[in-house]
Order: C-alpha cells, then structure tokens, then sequence
C-alpha cells in the first residue's frame, strides 16, 4: 500500500545545535560575561569585606563595613534615606519614561507609513548620539532661573510667572527620561511590531472601536515589553548619579524631602575618603536593591507573556 | 607613549586579508598601548636615557611649565594626571614601587602618603627660593618631617575656599562674615561643593573665629559645627561635585553665593564683573598643592631638581595660569612675571584696608590650611556632612 509506511524513516535535519563545536560558538559570550561582568562584581563584593589601615585596603573577611552602614541607615548619615529617594525617583522616572516611550513606539509603529518607520525610528533615538553629560548641560541651560525657558516667558510678558525646578527631582527625572526614552523606544517598538496586526484588524471587524482595539488587544500584547521596559528604567534610574547631581542639584527637593540619591551619596563618600571597602559594601547594597527590582519585574514580565500566551 | 600601527603594503588578493588582520591587529595593538598605557605623556621630546615620572594635578605637564626644566637638564618628564586626592591614592596603589619618582599632593594628603610609606622627607637647605615665599607657606605645617630641616613636601600652589557671590545680591560687607549666609533672603540661594572636608573646615571657624587648627577640635565645638551647618541647611540650593556646575548655577542666577571660593577668576575671565569672592573675617580654608619625592624613586636626584625648579617664581607664574586652571602662587615674587591684568584678577595688588601688604597676602593670612579630622575618625565628620546633606 503506502510507499509511505515502507519508506525508511527520514533523517531529521541537523541544525546548528547538534554540532558538537556549538559549546565553542557559545565562549565569547561566555568569556565576555564572566571577565566583563561576573569578576569585576565577584570582586566588587569581596572588597566590601575588607578593612581600612592606615588609610589603605587590607584583604580580609569582616562584616564591619555592613554593620557601620547600616547601623547609620536612619541616623547619621542616613543612608536609608537616600535609598527612598532613589527608589521614589527611580520607579516614577520609570513609570513617566515608559509611558512617554510607549506612546512614541505606537505612534511609529501605527501612524507612521510602513517605508518611513526606520527613519522615525533613528530620529527618535537620535539624542542618543550626543554626549549623556552635554544633554544635562543643556537641559541645566534651558531650566535655569536665567533660562531658555524663563528668559522666553519674560518675552512674552509672563514675567511674573517662573518655572522653578532645577535643582528638584523634577529636573532629575527629565535628564533623566531623556537619557532613558531612546532604549526604551526600540524595546517598546520591537515589542509592538511583534503583535500580530491580524487580531488587531479581527477585532476592528468585530465592532471595537480604536480605543476598545488598544485597550484589548494592543496594551494586553504589549505588556511583556512594558514590563521589560519599566524594569530596566528602574535599574538605569537607580545607578545614574549625574543626573541627580547636575540637574537634581546633589539633594534635590521632592515630596519626599530635600534629599540626595542614594547613588549620589556612594559617589560623594568615595571622593570623599580613602574608603574603598566601605563604598563597595554601599555599591552592593545597592546591587542587592537592582537585582531586586529586576526579580519584581520579571515576575511581572513573566505573568505578562503567560496571560498572553 | 603609544606605537603607532604600521600600515602594511601588501597589494595581492590573498596577502590583502593577511594585511587587513595585520591592520587590525597593529590597530587593536594601538588601542590598547593607549588604552592601557601606563602614561599620560605631554612633554617635549628630549634625549634621556631615564625620564622623570610625575604623578599630578592637573597643569603641571603644560609645556610653558615644565619645557625650560626639560631643556636644562637634557632630560623628558612624564605625567600622569589625576583629579582628586582618592584617584592619586589608587593611581599610586595600582603602580609597581619606584613607578613614580615625584608627586603632586594635596597637603594634607601627605598624612596619608606617609602612612603607605610612599614619600621620604627630604631637607629644606639649598632651597633658595623658599625666602621668596609667603611665610605661612615656610612653616610647613602639614607637611613637617620628623627632624629639623626636612619636610615631606613644598608648596607650589594654592588658593582659598572663601565665599565667592555675586554683587548684585551680596554686598562686599555681607560676604565679609561667615553668618550672612544664613540671612533668610538667601534661602535656597547658597551653592555648596560637596566634600566635608573644606565645609567642615569653613564650619569650624565660623563658629570659632581665628582658630589656627580648625581640625583638631574637641567633641563639643565639632557639635557647634554641626549646629551651624543645621542652621545653614535651609540656605542650601544645590550641591556641586566640581566647581563648574556652582559656576555655572551662579552664571544662571540659581545661586547667589558659594562658599567655594575662587569661582569669580573663571567667570571673570569670561567678561561676567558683577563676581567677585573673599575670606570672611572669621577666616577661611585653604588649600594647597605640595611637591613631594618618592621612596621608591630611582631618580631622586632628578626628583629634587624638579622641586626645586618648581619653587621658582617664573614656573609658579606659568603654573597657576595655566589653561587649566587659575591658581596663586606661594612665591611672592610671582607678580614679576605678570602683568597689571594677571595681577589683579589673582589679588597680588596692594590691599587698600593694609597698607604694605597685597591683598593676596592678607586672605593668605586670614585662612588655614586643609587638613584631616584631627580628633575624630574620618567617618565621624563625613557622617556629620551627609547628615546636613539629608536633613
């Protein structure tokens, strides 16, 4: 009968992962990750157990710097305190910056007529080819009481109104979101382009209007891309100290407090004393509070992709 | 020094991927000796069969500074530029012993180079042009060997942490007096550096005027210290990691004032004159820069020989005006090679309230120099400045 059933089974395709050499395609990026990343952090943590004679390093195994920093979280020099900051700055950073961002990869994605969205793509990151420190500079121009914006609304005979943020976190968060939009962009637009276009059109035909269309197929299939998103402004918020420091003023004003970034303060006590130890046990601290985050996110992240799948 | 790569000459088909990986690899090579060299090398070439290796502040490896050194003893100097005490300390750290034959350090740094065994004391005599020189900077202070005679460094440079203002705001009079800054018209107005160890410093003598050692003080005048800074805390608008971003929150108006002292020179510099700074009455900190000799250095004669050139107030005059950066100089004979305008804009003209004396001299006399918490642990005064910072 069947020539079928008589034919030999035929030999499965091999592909790139039955090659025995596969494991050595996979050792650059092994070497980058464990020279690159995992030693400079091993060693990292290592020091923050060291101690501190005659103002030099001494290799050793004490929890000292530990039980120092956070015998003074709340008192002294109040590192808790800037540690709520930075979360308070980083998660509302994270939470304008991925809006914003979202709203910029929909508008490419759906607006823009399919041969002009790489252009649109490039120019919307486009600030990422200047120099992160001359963007706070400029933004420190156009905020500034003397400023682009304030010398413009005196022209206009509005002098008796100023805008007053720099030197807030107000001013934090927009240096900060305008170094972060352009990343976020890309993740956000590689996440839309991945909704299949067909569902959204089936859900037209079915009688949603545009927006029940957004809300019901569009957002519920962007959240894995959203949450990727807003983890990974959280951790780049949480470590940035130039901003905070340049437009934020080194402590600035929020409804928290006038208070400095936690990543703000490692600095400052880094430039401070020959204390090599003590700001690396502060650095792991705060690696402990990213890892954290991450983990949060992607729990979130993962519940995201199992809702949609 | 870096090797430049060698483009190679091959022309064939087959040699031109051989010479591409050469390209790439004589290139990476390139990158590398850059990347990872040990100098930073901005002297004139010279023939020298052992050049001398600086670890400096910033200004010292201009060429108007240390050509004429180079040119006189047939030899080539090498610098390696840091910013900041912490960053030399590492530099040092990272570095083989006898890497380095001299160093440019803060004075008070000193304490702590001395401590690593890093710096010898060498004798004072046949220093010239130490007579030339302010007698606050002859006594050395924070810099003192053990025997008579010797000291662990030399000044070359230094200026003031004073109160830089603007003059539209803040009259000569109110900048004159350490407690204007808590004038409620100036709340959110101050522009602050953020380091303890100068605002410490600047503390302690605002509440204890004239004290010659402002960091070595008891426990209970360390709490008035921190009193007054509680007090200051409201009149605090921002913080600055450097002196550019307080200068240009002063250009901007954001801040009125800063006690960082100095910041008029470069915004005057820049055509802005409604800047201007001072030693307030209670006195001021004041840094200074020390040349110091290696332990480890195989050229210690050499080494002597650059401190020495540096003592010179032909060098000084180049040294603090360099593009860099403006300074002042400890040697007094530094207005010789100036002219009216460097004069002025550094305070060597006469000061009109002392007859006789410039008015550099007088700041000079009205400020102390930076040092380490003499009493207390370190700790004890960062944790004092972080909690003013998040109060």
């Amino acid at each position: 009968m069947s020539s079928i059933d008589e034919a030999p089974p035929s030999r499965r395709m091999r592909t790139p992962n039955d090659s025995p050499l596969k494991v050595w395609f996979l050792a650059p990026l092994g070497l980058w990750l464990i020279l690159l990343f995992l030693l400079p952090l091993l060693f990292l943590l290592w020091i923050g157990f060291w101690r501190v004679e005659n103002f030099q390093a001494i290799p050793d195994f004490s929890l000292s710097n530990y039980t120092d920093i956070f015998a003074s979280f709340f008192s002294k020099s109040r590192y808790g305190l800037a540690m709520i900051q930075s979360l308070w700055v980083a998660i509302t950073t994270a939470f304008f910056a991925t809006i914003l961002s979202y709203m910029v990869a929909l508008s490419i994605a759906f607006a823009v007529p399919a041969r002009w969205q790489r252009l649109a793509l490039l120019l919307a990151i486009a600030p990422f080819w200047s120099s992160y420190v001359l963007r706070l500079y400029a933004w420190q121009t156009i905020l500034s009481r003397n400023g682009v914006i304030n010398s413009i609304m005196r022209l206009v005979g509005l002098s008796d109104y100023r805008i007053d943020i720099i030197y807030t976190q107000i001013a934090t968060r927009i240096g900060l979101i305008h170094y972060l939009a352009p990343i976020l962009i890309v993740i956000l637009y590689v996440s839309i382009l991945a909704i299949d276009r067909v569902l959204i059109e089936a859900a037209r035909e079915l009688g949603c209007t545009r927006w029940q269309a957004f809300t019901r197929v569009v957002l519920p299939l962007s959240r894995f891309g959203l949450m990727t998103a807003g983890s990974f402004a959280v951790i780049v918020s949480l470590g940035d100290a130039l901003s905070g420091n340049l437009l934020g003023g080194g402590a600035g004003t929020s409804i928290i407090g006038k208070l400095p970034t936690y990543a703000s303060m490692i600095m400052s006590d880094y430039s401070s004393s020959t204390n090599l130890p003590r700001t690396s046990a502060l650095a792991t601290i705060l690696i402990a509070v990213m890892v954290l985050a991450l983990a949060v996110g992607f729990v979130l992240a993962d519940r995201a992709r199992r809702r949609i799948g | 020094m870096t090797n430049k790569p060698q483009l190679p000459k091959a022309t064939s088909s087959k040699s031109s991927s051989i010479s591409r990986r050469m390209l790439l690899g004589s290139a990476a090579a390139g990158a590398a000796a850059t990347t990872f060299g040990n100098f930073t090398i901005l002297s004139r070439q010279a023939q020298a069969a052992e050049p001398l290796r600086v670890l400096c502040w910033p200004g010292y490896e201009e060429k108007d500074v240390i050509a004429e050194f180079e040119d006189l003893h047939k030899t080539k100097v090498e610098f390696k530029i840091y910013i900041g005490g912490e960053q030399m300390l590492q530099f040092f750290a990272q570095t083989a012993p006898g890497t380095f034959d001299a160093i440019i350090s803060d004075a008070e740094y000193v304490q702590k180079l001395k401590a690593n065994k890093t710096i010898e004391a060498y004798k004072t005599d046949g220093f010239a042009e130490l007579a030339n020189y302010h007698p606050k900077f002859r006594d050395f202070a924070p810099t003192k060997g053990e025997t008579a005679g010797t000291v662990y460094g030399i000044p070359t440079r230094f200026s003031f942490y004073g109160i830089s203002y603007n003059t539209d705001e803040m009259s000569a009079e109110q900048a004159g007096d350490w407690n204007s800054l808590l004038d409620k018209k100036y709340a959110g107005k101050i522009g602050m550096f953020d380091w303890y160890l100068p605002n410490l410093g600047n503390a302690s003598l605002a509440v204890d005027p004239g004290n010659q050692t402002p960091y070595a003080i008891t426990d209970d005048q360390l709490k008035k210290v921190k009193e007054f800074l509680t007090k200051l805390r409201p009149q605090i608008g921002m913080f600055g990691s450097s002196n550019q971003p307080i200068a240009q929150a002063m250009l901007a108006g954001d801040i009125f004032a800063s006690p960082t002292g100095d910041l008029d020179i470069d915004l005057k510099l820049a055509g802005y004159d409604n800047f201007s700074s001072t030693i307030p009455k209670q006195g001021g900190i004041r840094w200074q820069e020390v040349a110091c000799v290696c332990s480890a250095s195989k050229n210690k004669d050499l080494a002597m020989e650059w401190v020495k050139y540096m003592t010179s107030p032909k060098v000084q005059s180049k040294l603090v005006y360099t593009k860099a950066f403006k300074a002042r100089g400890p040697n007094m004979k530094i207005v010789d090679y100036w002219d009216a305008d460097q004069k002025k804009l550094l305070s060597y003209v006469p000061d009109p309230a002392n007859p006789g004396k410039m008015l550099v001299e007088t700041l000079i006399d009205r400020s102390m120099p930076r040092g380490l918490p003499a009493n207390q642990p370190e700790q004890a005064w960062i944790d004092i400045f972080n909690e003013f910072k998040t109060a």
